[in-house]
Parts: structure tokens; sequence; C-alpha cells
């Protein structure tokens, strides 16, 4: 148990999933958890209609009519039953003494209808009273990759996961996950809270801040019940961990009343911002960025200072890959004169540059030697505190495709250095026109541990970001 | 005046805003660097005050039934001596009393003229989600029409003061521009400090103006306070 005697800890890590209410024919819940059962865990279906059981039966899973007849405690359900019967479900949840439960249902308080308000309340009132850890409703649940409990059949399961991840919005929980593993990043523990009446982010963010598999925390948050709890800790997480937070809604008018000047100008994402900053937070406002900012994090080595070595293939992606990473704030500074001479000694001039940005596909002429021997002498200079490295689909994909390992040899010698160095190494590769082949071929950097992004803007950003973090 | 007095008053006449004189007294018992700022009631009180405050002064209507000082003729700037001080209270005693019928009139606060600094804004405002929030900008322009300004929740530490001074985008002015001096930035930031403070202590403020805060190459000044407290 990596949290032990925490609320959420049979929860976060099941060994007794029960699925309430699925339904044919394509039995999602069901089948999402299949990876659970297959590991070895054990699966429930509680479900009394006559004619959804042999679907059930069929896929292996013993299914009870009635909770009350599962014969151990369940440490996570997912309940997905018409909002009227949730009610009855939750009563039986508290008397199975189950952990916790995800409650897919929805048509409460977010209708803003009346039966769906009072529905939400007498959930609220049952599940506080009995102190249940009730996860939405109105949300996708958890996503525990390792444990192979799921919220999406395309989610991957995975025992290396870094990352905890909370998300208001079921699609964006759900949407990350993917992104993410589709970036080479897999999640830890993973929960949608959807209208969070019972527990908030702050409960599952305590969690993930204690939990030792969760190296980076990342969420998408709109709006938290207890602002001052939110506030104590994130802060507290964020003297543990990085923690990334991506904050939806941010241009809601803020229009309230007020009789000073201060409180006219205090919108609330302007007073979130400053929140977020006051605890050391890192702020995104999207998915891309998010992500981005993780692969940093977690791949690259810490970053130290603005100096950053710029290595493009081209004359004009050398100014456009600097115009990106000043715009961001960072420098394109001087080498060493060391450097300069080390350089000099084989570098060509004509149709190239040696200056930073360094501009050297023509003479690197496809050497992996060459290579490697300018990331060797880039990496000693003192003025240089990072560097980041154009590959340009738009030459090398005919190269990369018609010469057998030409790729792979790219990647092992980026790779070596990225182990050798002390200094954060970004590579950029732009999708150009082969968007399809860089999709392909992405796993490849993603499977070394390289931080791998589309534009230069977008490295350049993540840098930024990781860099303000770590000077803080 | 302790802070419990202040607040009584204010209850006890159904006032949600502090007038200028309490706010004033209250912040600089907590340390919070303000013009000094007294109340006469009669045209001799102010002309002795005036004198006392050392000249230029300004003299402002405290009254809980007129807002907008300037607009009702309840402001006199830039006043000389005793003759012009005497003839600046009758005025806006006349002024105010014409402009809002039947106007409660406390009196004229009486403050010296301060020198014009970097002007700055330091306020509070109670968020309904996160509470006290404290906020820093550069006054005038800057923050009426960029909304240059920053936020940190109450209580402040040592380094939230110093971050919500550098992240402003306004922040070379404070360095200095055109050969001016650069601003007493540890002295904003005590003035932040302090106000958080004040807040922290006394939960009953719900919103708070220092607008403007002169900042001077050596010390700064609140010239003007506002104190919203919770009706009850």
């Amino acid at each position: 148990m990596p949290v032990p005697g925490h609320k959420l800890d049979r929860m976060f890590n099941p060994e007794v999933v029960a699925v309430v209410g699925d339904k044919g024919p394509n039995y999602m819940w069901l089948q999402n958890n299949m990876p659970f059962k297959e590991k070895g865990g054990r699966l429930y279906s509680v479900q009394l209609d006559e004619k959804e059981i042999p679907g059930i039966e069929a896929l292996g899973i013993q299914n009870f009519k009635s909770m009350a007849d599962i014969p151990e405690p369940i440490d996570y359900a997912l309940v997905a039953v018409p909002r009227q019967v949730s009610p009855y479900v939750l009563k039986d949840l508290i008397a199975n003494k189950a952990n916790g439960a995800g409650f897919f249902t929805s048509g409460f308080a977010e209708t803003g209808e009346e039966l769906g308000v009072q529905l939400q309340d007498k959930l609220t009132e049952m599940a506080r009273e009995a102190n249940f850890n009730l996860v939405g409703p109105n949300c996708m649940g958890l996503y525990l990759p390792k444990s192979g409990v799921r919220f999406n059949a395309d989610a991957p399961v995975a025992d290396d996961g870094r990352i905890g991840f909370l998300s208001q919005s079921g699609t964006h929980g759900i949407m990350f996950s993917l992104v993410s593993a589709a970036n080479g990043l897999h999640v830890s523990r993973c929960a949608s809270f959807g209208n969070a009446i019972i527990l908030d982010v702050s409960d599952y963010l305590e969690y993930l801040m204690l939990d030792d598999e969760t190296e980076i925390i990342g969420m998408y948050v709109e709006g938290v019940k207890n602002g001052r709890r939110f506030f104590d800790t994130l802060r507290e997480a964020c003297k543990r961990k990085p923690v990334i937070v991506w904050k939806g809604g941010q241009t809601e008018a803020g229009a309230r009343a007020t009789m000073s000047h201060t409180g006219s100008l205090a919108a609330p994402q302007a007073v979130w911002d400053g929140m977020m900053r006051q605890c050391g937070a890192i702020t995104t406002n999207n998915l891309d960025e998010t992500i981005d900012t993780m692969k940093l994090l977690l791949n690259a080595k810490p970053p130290a200072g603005t100096g950053m070595a710029l290595l493009a293939q081209t004359g004009g992606q050398s100014v456009s890959i600097t115009d990106a990473f000043a715009k961001a704030g960072l420098r394109v500074p001087r080498f060493s004169d060391d450097t300069y001479s080390q350089l000099g000694e084989f570098f060509n001039i004509v149709g190239g540059s040696y200056q930073n940005p360094l501009d050297m596909a023509g003479t690197i002429q496809g050497s992996m030697d060459t290579l490697d021997r300018i990331l060797r002498i880039i990496d000693a200079d003192p003025n240089i505190d990072a560097m980041a490295m154009e590959l340009s689909a738009m030459f090398a994909a005919r190269q990369w495709k018609k010469v057998q390992d030409s790729l792979d040899k790219t990647i092992d010698t980026l790779a070596a250095h990225i182990e050798r160095s002390k200094k954060p190494f970004l590579v950029i590769l732009h999708p150009a026109h082969e968007a399809e082949y860089v999709e392909s071929i992405a796993p490849k950097f993603h499977a070394k541990g390289i931080p791998l992004y589309q534009s230069f803007e977008r490295a350049a950003a993540a840098y930024a970001r990781v860099l303000a973090y770590r000077s803080l | 005046m302790s802070f419990e007095s202040v607040l009584a008053q204010a209850r006890a006449e159904g006032r949600t805003l502090l007038n200028e004189v309490e706010a004033k007294s209250l912040l600089k018992e907590a340390g919070v660097p303000v013009a000094n700022t007294t109340l006469a009631t009669t045209r001799e009180e102010a002309q002795a005050q005036a004198d006392a405050a050392g000249y230029p002064v300004v003299l402002k209507v405290v009254s809980p039934d007129i807002a907008h000082k300037s607009d009702v003729g309840g402001v006199k700037l830039n006043l000389k001596d005793r003759d012009a001080v005497g003839a600046a209270y009758d005025e806006i005693v006349a002024n105010s009393k014409k402009a809002v019928a039947n106007a409660r009139i406390n009196g004229v606060a009486v403050q010296h003229m301060a020198p014009q600094g970097t002007e700055v804004i330091v306020g509070m405002t109670t968020d309904p989600q996160f509470g006290p929030v404290m906020m820093f900008g550069l006054g005038g322009i800057m923050v009426e029409v960029l909304k240059d300004v920053s936020f940190r929740l109450v209580p402040l530490e040592d380094k939230d003061a110093d971050q919500m001074i550098d992240e402003i985008k306004g922040r070379p002015v404070l360095a200095g521009v055109r050969g001016q001096p650069p601003a007493d930035v540890a002295a904003l930031k005590q003035a932040i400090l302090k106000v958080s403070q004040f807040v922290e202590a006394h939960p009953e403020v719900q919103e708070l103006d220092l607008n403007p805060v002169f900042a001077y190459p050596d010390g700064a000044l609140a010239v003007d306070a506002r104190i919203v407290i919770s009706a009850s």
C-alpha cells in the first residue's frame, strides 16, 4: 500500500472491484475493467436485470443480484445505475463496508433541475453521515493503470506510471490519459471527480502528494469547494513534488458587488493565478502545454539557467528557433572561445554556421560521429545551460526511410548524450509533410526518454515553464 | 481609536464603510505608513490642524452620505495658508450640503499635502472562494486600463510580497525610468506585509484600498485609505 492508513488507500490500490448496473450489448464498464481481473483482481458485477445477466456471465464475471451477497468488502465500485436508484446503491455500498465508489451516474445538481438537486443532496447526506468516499457523481471515476482499473477501453495498462492526474471533467481525464500515453508518459493514478459532492480535489491531491509512485501531479480544475483547504493542500503538495495546474474557465466574467477598487479588479482568474504562484505550482492553459511540461519534468535534467544552445539544420530554421526561444524569455548567448576554436577545427561554414544558433546539417552530413562531437563540445560550454536541437523531417525522413538503422543511430546518439550530460536537452521534430511517418517514429524517441516536441514554440514554452518552477 | 471602538461605532451607525480619518488612524496604528490626517469640525479647528500639519494642506469632506467627494466639491488641494484653509472649509461644507440634501457631515479631514511620488495601489478584498486576498499594482493608468496588478492570499510571507511587486508588468517603472531615482521597494514590501498582518488580525475587514500610495526614493506613504467592514 503506497500510503498506509490513508482513507483512500484501499480504493486507490484495489483488490476487490464491483461494477454496479452495467448493461449489454457492450458492457462498457466491465470491459474497461477486464485487465483488473486478468491481473488477478476480484471483479464482481451487481445487476438484477435477468436479461443482462447471461451477457455478464459470458464474460466470465460473477454476477450478484444483490450487493449484500458479495462475500467480501469492496475496495472500489463503479456505479452506472439510473439516478433514482443511486441512493439505494449507496446504502448497499455503505453496508458492504466498501472503501469508495465512483458514480458515473449523472443527472444531479449539474442539470439545475429540482429532482437532480434533491437526489444529489440525498447522496451527500448519506455519504457524509457514513464517512463514505464517494467519487463524483457525474464523473468517470478512477483510472489505475497498474491495477488494471480503467475508465476507457483505450487507456493503457501500465506498471511504470509516474504521473498522478486529477480532473474535474471526465473528458479531460480520459483525454489526458490517452494523449500522455501517446507521448510515452504513463499515469500512476487518475481520478475524474465530477460534481465532487464528498471527495474534492484536495482529498485526491493529498493522496497523490503522499504516494511514492507518483512523481509529478497534474490537474484540470475549474473551481473548488473549499478554497482555503485547496490552497493549503496545494502549497504542501508543491513542496513535495512538481504540481501542474491547468485551470479551466479562465475567461468567466468576474462581476460581483464590491465597494473597493481592489474588489473590482479581483477577477477570479487573477486571484487563482496569484494563489497558484504563491503555492509554487506550474500553471498551464491547455492539454498540450500540460503534457509538454511533464515531458521535460520527467525526461530532462533540471534546468539551471536561460542560456540556450540552439541547434538547427538550416539557416532559416536557425532564425526561427532563435525567435521562438527568445520570445519565451530565454537567451541565446555567444559560445565560449574554447567552443569556437574546437568547432572551427571541422565546421563547414559554407552553407553553415557555428555561431549560436548552430546551422549544422552541412557539417554533419549524416555522420553520427560528427553529431556526437558537436554535442560534446557544446555540452562543455560554460555559457550554455541547456540545448534544443531541431531534427528535420523535411530533409531527413527520406533518408531515415531509405537507410536501414539511420534513424535508430540518430536516436541512440541523442539518447547517449542525454544520459551523459547534466544539462537539459530537447528535440524538436516538426511533422512537416510527413505527419503520418513522424507520428509512427515518435514512440522510438519516447522509448528512449527523449523529450520530443512538434514545434520550437512548444519546446521553448515547456523549457521556460520548468525553468521558472526550478528557479522558485 | 482602537479597532474595536471604531468597529462598534460604525456598526452602531449602520455603516460598513469607515471614514478616511478612522481608516487611516487604524492603519497607522498597525504600522502602515499613512499620511497623518485629522478631523476638524470647525473652521478654527481646521486652521489649527493645518498649522500643525504644515502647508500646503488638503481638505476633504467626511460624510457617510457622500461617496464621491471630488464630484460634490468636497476636496480642496494645495492650500497654502490659514486664510485659504478657512475659506476652503466653509466652501466644502456649503458644497456638500448643497449637493446632498440633509447630508450628515462629520467634519473635514485635514492632511499635509504629500509631495508626488510614484503612484502605486495596495489593496485587499475578500474572494468568495479563497477569502482575504492582497493586491498590488502601479497606480493611475496602469491599474485603470491595463489592470496590471498581482494577487496573493493572506497571510503573506516575505517572498510573496517580493513576488507581488516583481511580477507586475510595470515593474521597471519602480526601478526608475528616464533618469528618475528608483522607488523604495523595500518600503512598499513592508507596507504590503503590514496590511496583510492587519487584515489577518481583523477578519471583520472585507475590503481595503490604499490608493494611491506614493513611493519615494526613501520610504512610501499612503495618502488615501478606504476600509470596508462586514455588516455584522
